[in-house]
């Protein structure tokens, strides 16, 4: 199990997805270990609450890898398991009676788990405009808040968005660029222009 | 569509141009006319300084300690499971065997009797072939090679 992890760190998601469908337990771990911080954030992104974002990234995860065995190795592991916290994200919304419009999140909270940077002092003021930004990003209605968190925070391909989001690929540019411009205008409603 | 700032184009052409997604010809447009435009251009700016302010961005993510530990199957549930069919399938070939057992003792005449082999040959029979199909199911299962 030991000699295994080193190799792990450098193996691709592919390979730890050939070998834990052989049955390779730490490399379900390495894959675990790989994507589930972001799937977190893509959670803490869409809810707001850190609570809720484990929940939802801890059952994410653990239906990522029931159905590990009809994952097709062709795929990219980060947008499939993005489509369960997506999933689940509405999930929960519909368990607590939410409509879809209904899920905006507390700003603030978004902001107040923004990691400051190595040097707070020289970069306060990035770091300011950084709360601001997150703090107008949830003011977006979902549907236009998860196209630019998963385009301008988890720097996914169109390709990917389309996937994730189930739109034709024709649709994500158009719709990405009216959540930017709704982004744009309501940081200069709040009068921050980055 | 003809703009007030006269572009050509659909405004969205400006975000796949911040992102390097255009196809070639598409691209040129937006260039040509960012030369002349300064509203596109500072558009464009916007959205290239938005980008980056969240793409650097860092959230604070749970300690590896606040992750369960048995990472990711619910270890104890497979295992719950593994355990119960056998113990189930035991019981059960108990109680057939226990109720043959006496039936065969009860049994008043030959034909009763045969009537019984018949039923239990039947029986084995389906066994039989569902366990063949678990064997050689078992073969590609990927966990049973957890105990090696
Ligand atoms: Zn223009």
């Amino acid at each position: 199990m030991t000699s295994a992890v080193a190799q792990d760190d450098e193996a691709t998601d592919r390979e730890l997805i050939d070998q834990a469908h052989s049955g390779q337990w730490d490399a379900q771990d390495t894959l675990a270990r790989r994507h589930r911080q972001s799937a977190f954030v893509l959670a803490l992104q869409m809810l707001g609450n850190r609570d809720d974002a484990m929940d939802v990234a801890q059952d994410a995860m653990l239906r990522f890898f029931t159905t590990l065995d009809s994952f097709d190795r062709e795929r990219r592991v980060q947008p499939w398991l993005f489509t369960i916290v997506r999933n689940q994200v509405r999930d929960l919304w519909r368990r607590r009676q939410q409509r879809p419009g209904d899920g905006l999140v507390d700003g603030e909270a978004l902001a107040g788990q923004l990691v400051d940077s190595a040097n707070p002092e020289a970069d306060l003021q990035r770091q300011q405009l950084r709360k601001s930004v997150w703090r107008a990003v949830a003011t977006l209605s979902e549907t236009k808040r998860e196209i630019i968190v998963l385009r301008d925070f988890h720097d996914l391909s169109y390709k990917d968005i389309a996937d994730v989001l189930k739109i034709p690929i024709g649709t994500v540019m158009s719709r990405l660029h009216g959540a930017r411009k709704q982004l744009k205008a309501k940081l200069e409603e709040g009068g921050h222009h980055v | 569509m003809s703009e007030p700032c006269g572009r050509t184009f659909d405004e969205a052409l400006i975000s796949g141009y911040v992102d390097g997604t255009l196809v070639q010809g598409d691209a040129q447009r937006v260039q040509i006319h960012l030369e002349d435009c300064a509203s596109c251009r500072a558009l464009v700016d916007e959205i290239t300084a938005v980008r980056e302010t969240t793409i650097s961005s860092a959230f604070a993510t749970p300690a590896d300690h606040e992750w369960p530990a048995e990472a990711p199957q619910s270890t104890a549930s497979r295992t719950a499971r593994r355990l119960g069919w056998p113990v189930l399938a035991a019981w059960a070939i108990l109680l057939a065997g226990v109720g043959l057992l006496e039936a065969w003792r009860d049994a008043d005449d030959s034909l009763e009797r045969l009537i019984l082999v018949a039923g239990v040959s039947g029986l084995s029979l389906l066994f039989l072939s569902v366990l063949l199909d678990r064997l050689k199911a078992r073969k590609s299962d990927r966990y049973h090679e957890v105990h090696k």
